[in-house]
């Protein structure tokens, strides 16, 4: 058996020698198959994220070429575990660990195992975002209320203002060497109520007027969602701007589709929690061997009895509910109090079964369009042997579809949660986690700079300062000489 | 070796492989010999040249397979130049390199590249080099009183070696200005330094000038409207210039001069893998025509067509001589 200690919260560790103490005592009782144990790997956390997907104790097999290998993997969180459940749901776990034990706890799927990337929790996420205001409506509380801070960093003042100066002084160094184009396209995909937008354009406006500049009417801003709904919100946010501001659906793993008239023209392209929210897959190292993670999204029987009860849906109906929420929405059910209810309780119960299968190499992965394998194998060569980390697939896809708007002197600024170096998966737990309704994941943004870097873009962070105890970053683009 | 009317050409480079991308950073880090490399290069031109004359380009070049980049080709042969070999870990990335002292002259050695290239085609053949201007802005100057001294420099060392070329038979020559567009205000010195090193080099010369190909993307952005009045005073024949990407309306510019300079109109865009038409092609050297008289242009991609797929390359290469044929035509009645 191998021990991997991978991120334990301070003052935890009791609870860590308690794990290790449970299970040697396990294996003194018998209670261990000596055949399950040369193959096991215990993996022991602390889930950031209170809301998430795990169980207190996780069992994960291993396939290889359709086979389950003797191999396996049990995660224990310490911040869900309780003492008093410990040995019970370890023991659990163990003799479900085997690769002739096929037995789980009572489970009802929602889906046959998938790459993450596109499991069903990423239809749910959707309908969060599509049904957002009723969602609000029901817990009482706005979504930003649900942030570390209670608000997005998207909005701080602050930052905003200094964006407002760093990009004025980018537009002058640039009319210095007078390559000042005639239009200055500004981009912000994901621009929620329009706050941001509206902050920096007023903010810039009255800059320009200062310094006496002239660059205000040459501004053409671009918002950017794919919500319609959003956008018409956004126009009114931007009434004062209304001349310079034109409303774009876009999908933002793909800006470039609708966009692509301005390709190399846009000075300043921005993406505020956008990157963390798209979906991703996600890879294993385990002694340098390659493995991707598949999932399956479940709910356990109890919490389907106790939610169908609650919310007076035969049980034989369930799945057949669920299909109507994602695919019609809450207002679909006898009543919107009975659909939101059920939505929210549902939610929360979902778990995801995840097992690793076993990959000969990069080429087998499903790398966003424009990654090539060969631009990342030396990061993954250089990485730790055990390592579990994000490909960011939906953040990669769109950061490689969105550079090529870029004018040769333009700026993409990212702000969002990022690993800025592959390493730092060994410290700390980085998703997924829900966020109200919504999914929540770190973005790699190891993986981004080397994505730049072949594509011939300088990509570097800086830490969010206006803010303290801030795990955002931005991410900073240009194009590299 | 006579041309066609419209004659079709490439801007230096052809399309480079991945495999042999992975193979000249393997040399970098010494993990193959210099022998082995030479022998995978010279397979490498052969196969960019057979490429261009199935493509049926008029013009040839050795597709620049030899070079890691626009400047490290020349950094590394330029006499008094230093260069750090342990600065870069990838094959494209440039080296670092500087220059302490008067560069004395000596000769560089890319003569045989032009006969390796001259021997394995019957076509017209087209050699191409760097010019003093862009290599100043890569290669670090610790020694001279100024870009344009030590530009002038390189100008009067490289001219030998353009001497040489034509010696060895070589009949057209391009010098590369891509950093033009992005120091305008350097222009005046930078025609200066190509008179000096063009001087008494007996070759139909071009001087190609785009907005930037690094990683296959503009570096700047803007119009030629900067090129003038300086540039009139280049003793080049030709100017070769980026139209394709950005759209003709320049082109204007270039009608008051169109007895000055033959113009080698981009009808490729090199920076897009969509493969134009030859309708398309036709179309965009028809609007050329319509500021500069047939017989003065030549018709090329934008720029080199390094960073293309070789399928798309090749393509784009078929669709352009394609496009020149339909005008021939027309213009033949």
């Amino acid at each position: 058996m191998i021990l991997h200690i991978n991120h334990v919260q301070p003052g935890r560790s009791e609870s860590t020698s308690g794990v290790v103490a449970t299970l040697l005592s396990l294996l003194e009782a018998g209670d261990i198959d000596p055949n399950t144990l040369g193959h096991l790997n215990v993996h022991i956390d602390w889930l950031q994220y209170k809301s998430n997907f795990r169980e207190p104790v996780s069992t994960r097999r291993v396939l290889k070429d359709d086979e389950l290998l003797p191999l396996s993997e049990i995660a224990v969180d310490l911040r869900q575990i309780q003492p008093d459940a410990l040995r019970r749901s370890l023991s659990e776990a163990l003799n479900g660990a085997g690769p002739d034990s096929l037995e789980t706890p009572k489970r009802v799927y929602l889906e046959d195992f998938t790459p993450t990337r596109s499991s069903i929790i990423w239809t749910f996420n959707a309908i969060f975002w599509k049904y957002l205001p009723i969602w609000e409506d029901a817990s009482g509380k706005g979504y930003e209320k649900a942030l570390p801070s209670g608000q997005s960093d998207g909005h701080n003042i602050q930052a905003i203002t200094d964006s407002v100066q760093e990009f004025w002084e980018q537009l002058h160094s640039i009319e210095a060497k007078k390559l000042l184009p005639p239009e200055i396209y500004i981009l912000e995909i994901g621009v929620g109520t329009g706050e941001r937008a509206r902050r920096f354009l007023d903010g810039f406006k009255a800059l320009d007027q200062e310094k006496g500049t002239g660059y205000y009417p040459k501004l053409r801003f671009l918002a950017g969602d794919y919500s319609k709904a959003t956008l018409h919100r956004v126009m009114e946010s931007l009434v004062d701007h209304r001349d310079m501001a034109t409303f774009v659906e876009v999908d933002a793993v793909d800006p470039f589709k609708a966009l692509s008239h301005l390709r190399y023209k846009v000075m300043l392209i921005t993406l505020s929690n956008v990157y963390d929210n798209l979906p991703t897959d996600e890879l294993v190292l385990r002694d340098g061997k390659l493995f991707f993670v598949e999932v399956r999204a479940y709910v356990a029987a109890t919490e389907v009895a106790r939610i169908c009860e609650k919310y007076q849906i035969p049980v034989s109906d369930f799945e057949k509910s669920v299909h109507k929420l994602l695919e019609q929405g809450p207002e679909k059910f006898d009543t919107l109090q009975q659909g939101v209810g059920f939505w929210m309780e549902l939610w929360d119960a979902v778990r995801l079964e995840e097992r690793l299968v076993s990959a000969h190499n990069l080429q087998e992965a499903h790398l966003p369009n424009a990654v090539k394998p060969s631009h990342i194998e030396g990061l993954i060569e250089a990485a730790p042997a055990n390592m579990r980390f994000q490909l960011s697939s939906g953040a990669t896809e769109s950061f490689a579809n969105t550079i090529p708007l870029l004018h040769p002197k333009g700026c993409l600024q990212v702000q969002d949660i990022f690993v800025e170096r592959l390493n730092d998966y060994l410290h700390g737990f980085r998703g997924p986690g829900k966020m109200d309704g919504s999914i929540v994941n770190w973005v790699n943004g190891a993986f981004l700079a080397e994505v730049g870097k072949q594509a011939g873009y300088d990509v570097h962070f800086k830490p969010f300062k206006y803010r303290k105890g801030s795990k955002t970053t931005i991410l900073y683009t240009t194009q590299r000489e | 070796m006579s041309l066609p009317l419209l004659p079709t050409g490439v801007v230096g480079s052809y399309s480079m492989p991945g495999w042999l991308e992975r193979l000249k950073t393997e040399y970098i880090l010494r993990r193959i010999s210099r022998l082995e490399l030479d022998e995978i290069h010279d397979t490498a031109v052969k196969a960019a040249i057979k490429d261009q004359e199935v493509a049926g380009v008029d013009i040839i070049t050795d597709g620049e397979l030899r070079r890691d980049n626009l400047i490290d080709y020349f950094a590394e042969r330029l006499p008094g130049v230093q260069i750090d070999r342990a600065s870069k870990k990838f094959y494209y990335d440039f080296y670092e390199s500087s220059v302490r002292g008067r560069m004395p002259v000596a000769a560089l050695g890319i003569v045989p590249d032009f006969k390796f290239l001259a021997a394995n085609t019957d076509r017209a053949a087209k050699f191409c080099v760097t010019g003093p201007h862009s290599l100043v802005k890569r290669i670090r100057n610790e020694f001279y009183k100024s870009e344009e001294e030590f530009a002038l420099d390189i100008a009067r060392v490289m001219n030998l070696e353009l001497k040489e070329l034509v010696r060895a038979g070589l009949k057209y020559l391009q010098i590369d200005e891509p950093y033009y567009s992005g120091f305008p205000e350097d222009l005046p010195w930078g025609v200066k330094t190509i008179n000096t090193l063009v001087e008494g080099v007996d070759a139909r010369i071009t001087l190609h000038i785009c907005y930037g190909n690094r990683y296959g993307k503009p570096t700047w952005a803007g119009n030629y409207q900067y090129l003038f009045p300086a540039i009139l005073d280049a003793k080049v024949h030709q100017l070769s210039l980026e139209f394709a990407r950005r759209g003709g309306e320049d082109l204007d510019l270039f009608k008051e001069f169109s007895g000055r300079f033959e113009i080698g109109v981009g009808v490729i865009d090199v920076k897009d893998h969509e493969v134009e038409t030859p309708d398309l092609v036709a179309e965009r050297i028809r609007k050329a025509a319509a500021s500069v008289p047939a017989e003065k242009l030549f018709v090329l991609p934008d720029c080199g067509c390094l960073h293309l797929p070789q399928s798309v390359a090749f393509a784009k290469l078929q669709s352009m001589v394609r496009g020149a044929q339909i005008v021939r035509k027309e213009l033949k009645g």
